[in-house]
């Protein structure tokens, strides 16, 4: 498993733009269309449902996801594994 | 000593930052989620990094989920009080959102 050098950056590239799966640490469910990210995990998303269990609210439109709350944005179409768990080590590092 | 925090890199295309699309949101109301079952709704004075944020014209909403011993049935019960100046501290806030239409 050899990530190359840049590969932060354009992982941040790569996957704007995709659907993604926001997972909480509360266990809450975000699905929306990455719009943006930065190195804090902070999130921004589109066209957003929230789901607990079912479906609760629609959020169209940005929400913003604060990037400590232990979320692993997983991709639907995304096959590579090292890809999510090299992202959660991102987050996961940041101390305010 | 090597720093694992990487950040990103701003090229010659302007990506925004989240940061950066909230900031499209000030003066405007917004709907902000809490940790501990809270929800906001308000209007977005200002913000920062760590996501603090003063909002005016309040609305608090705490929800609570009271199971009946007998029956088991789960009581949502949500209190809502009114505030018109509100210092929210960033490590609370979960999400942040323009307020939400019925749908």
């Amino acid at each position: 498993m050899s990530l190359r050098k840049q590969t932060p950056s354009d992982f941040l590239k790569q996957i704007i733009g995709r659907p993604v799966v926001v997972k909480l640490n509360s266990g809450v469910d975000y699905r929306g269309v990455l719009a943006c990210l930065d190195g804090y995990m902070n999130i921004a998303l589109e066209q957003t449902e929230e789901y607990v269990n079912g479906q609760l609210k629609n959020k169209y439109g940005d929400a913003f996801i604060r990037g400590n709350n232990g979320n692993s944005p997983s991709l639907y179409s995304c096959t590579t594994s090292k890809i999510s768990p090299f992202v959660y080590n991102q987050g996961h590092q940041q101390v305010f | 000593m090597q720093t694992s925090r990487s950040k990103k890199q701003q090229t010659t295309n302007t990506v925004e930052e989240p940061l950066d699309l909230i900031r499209l949101s000030l003066d405007e109301r917004i709907y902000v989620k809490m940790r501990n079952d809270r929800e906001l709704r308000g209007r977005l004075h200002a913000y920062d990094q760590h996501l603090n944020m003063i909002l005016g014209d309040v609305e608090e909403t705490v929800t609570t989920i009271e199971i009946d011993e007998e029956t088991y049935e789960e009581i949502y019960k949500s209190t809502k009080r009114n505030i018109p100046m509100l210092f929210v501290r960033g490590d609370g806030v979960v999400l942040v959102a323009p307020p939400l239409r019925v749908g």
